[in-house]
């Protein structure tokens, strides 16, 4: 099943780990999201605010100017 | 017993909104610009209500920046316009019977050289969309025309003001504060640039608002500080209050509007039932499903007509809230054609989901025996 998606382009912070986390919650345990996020310090803070929550980071890819973060949601 | 029949004013708070702000204000009070763990869960709480605040308006959520209320809002929009228009706009149309933090940012905007046109309603309280049309110019930068009147409810064609600004390249505002989750708002269909709302009048806390930017606008902020809301407007943000606005907005239902415009028919029937000299303001317009304007037959004086309606336990307004303590004529209700004696006798009653039909009767009663006594005398 391919992954749910969220742009979280130009979004600041924290309101991007915000936005991230509560599209987390409706998803299934286990389930992926892909988050499009900004470079520098939203790509840097975005994954920690996941783990804390208890959420694994799967995947980060740089695209460009922004960075494809994959977060599998806590069982 | 007191009757509450002033929700045009302010709305009581839902006990719901109350027990959110205080659980967030007691445990998820950390600022919701930090990045830490207590920052991003009050983020949580005020990004929620981003989200549901944008759903109602068919918008998109980074469109949506938070203010400290209607006023606010008004103010970013009408002040803002002219810069976001661009260069030899400074041309400004509003309607005659906006409130007045429409108007006085519009008159503020014609004392620093812009040209500003009144556009009048017609006697059934709305605004004609030819007489915008005709009142555009080339320079034209803003039009800005309220949704529903707060003196009479007259719900104003917004969809079709906006259609012919957007086809003419002009930015178009709305104040929707009076009809935010009343009646239908969709910032695609009506063409909208910019929208005011606020939480108070929808049983959320008050000093919290939202003005919605069409995506690509750029507007100066007014307030020079920190980038929260975009920059648009710096200082921490009321995440308790932000949080009460998104679930007052999540609240509100579409059912609970057809309830409230029952009870506001049965008021008009049962008043002019007993009071055959008293009529319904802008009846044959589309009104707002709370507001209901009457001009009665017989006041005991302008200044006393409130004291004596609120020395019977009936809490309304004559005139809008905010001119609440002048005698002075509402300029809307003098804008629809009501003469000076017959504005000054006209009460503005507001109802809200909480409002029952037994305060209905009651509020009937008590204002019936008080218009009744002029019986026989001439109106003022």
């Amino acid at each position: 099943m391919p992954a749910e998606k969220i742009d979280l382009s130009g979004v600041p912070c924290p309101a991007n780990a915000a936005r991230a986390l509560m599209r987390l919650e409706g998803l299934d345990g286990g389930a992926e999201l892909e988050i499009i996020i900004d470079d520098g310090e939203p790509a840097a803070n975005l994954p920690p605010a996941l783990e804390q929550e208890g959420h694994t980071i799967v995947g980060r890819v740089r695209a460009g100017a922004k960075w494809i973060i994959t977060a599998r949601k806590s069982q | 017993m007191l009757l509450y029949l002033d929700n045009a004013a302010t709305t009581r708070p839902d006990n719901r909104v109350l027990a959110l702000m205080a659980e967030i204000d007691r445990h998820c009070y950390g600022n919701d610009s930090a990045v830490h763990v207590m920052g991003v869960a009050a983020a949580k709480r005020v990004e929620r209500a981003r989200l549901a605040i944008a759903a109602c308006l068919a918008a998109d959520p980074d469109e949506i920046i938070f203010t400290s209320g209607g006023t606010e809002a008004n103010n970013m929009a009408l002040s803002g316009a002219p810069a976001a228009a661009g260069p030899r706009k400074n041309h400004i149309i509003i309607s005659a019977m906006e409130h007045a933090s429409v108007n006085n940012p519009a008159l503020r905007l014609k004392a620093a050289g812009a040209a500003l046109t009144l556009v009048k309603p017609g006697r059934n309280g709305i605004i004609d969309p030819a007489g915008i049309k005709k009142a555009l110019r080339p320079a034209t930068a803003l039009v800005s025309v309220m949704h529903a009147n707060n003196e009479t409810g007259a719900v104003q064609p917004i969809a079709e003001i906006g259609a012919l600004c957007r086809a003419r390249g002009v930015l178009f505002h709305s104040d929707a504060c009076q009809s935010f989750t009343k009646t239908g708002l969709d910032v695609k269909e009506q063409h909208l640039d910019l929208l005011t709302i606020n939480s108070h009048k929808i049983h959320g806390p008050k000093g919290v608002g939202a003005l919605y930017i069409r995506k690509g606008l750029k507007l100066p902020s007014l307030l020079a500080g920190g980038g929260q809301e975009r920059g648009l407007r710096p200082g921490t943000r009321n995440s308790s209050a932000i949080a009460g606005f998104g679930l007052a907005a999540e609240l509100a239902a579409p059912a609970q509007a057809k309830k409230v415009a029952a009870l506001r028919d049965l008021f008009w029937a049962e008043l002019s039932g007993r009071l055959p000299g008293a009529t319904l303001n802008c009846a044959a317009a589309p009104r707002l499903c709370g507001i209901l304007s009457v001009t009665l037959p017989w006041i005991p004086g302008a200044a006393a007509l409130l004291q004596a309606l609120s020395a019977r336990g009936v809490c309304l307004s004559a005139g809008s809230a905010c001119a609440a303590g002048k005698t002075t004529p509402s300029a809307a209700l003098k804008a629809i054609g009501l003469s000076d004696a017959q504005a000054l006798r006209t009460i503005r009653v507001s109802l809200s989901r909480f409002t029952t039909e037994k305060e209905i009767m009651l509020a009937v009663k008590e204002i019936a025996a008080l218009a009744g006594k002029g019986k026989g005398r001439h109106a003022r």
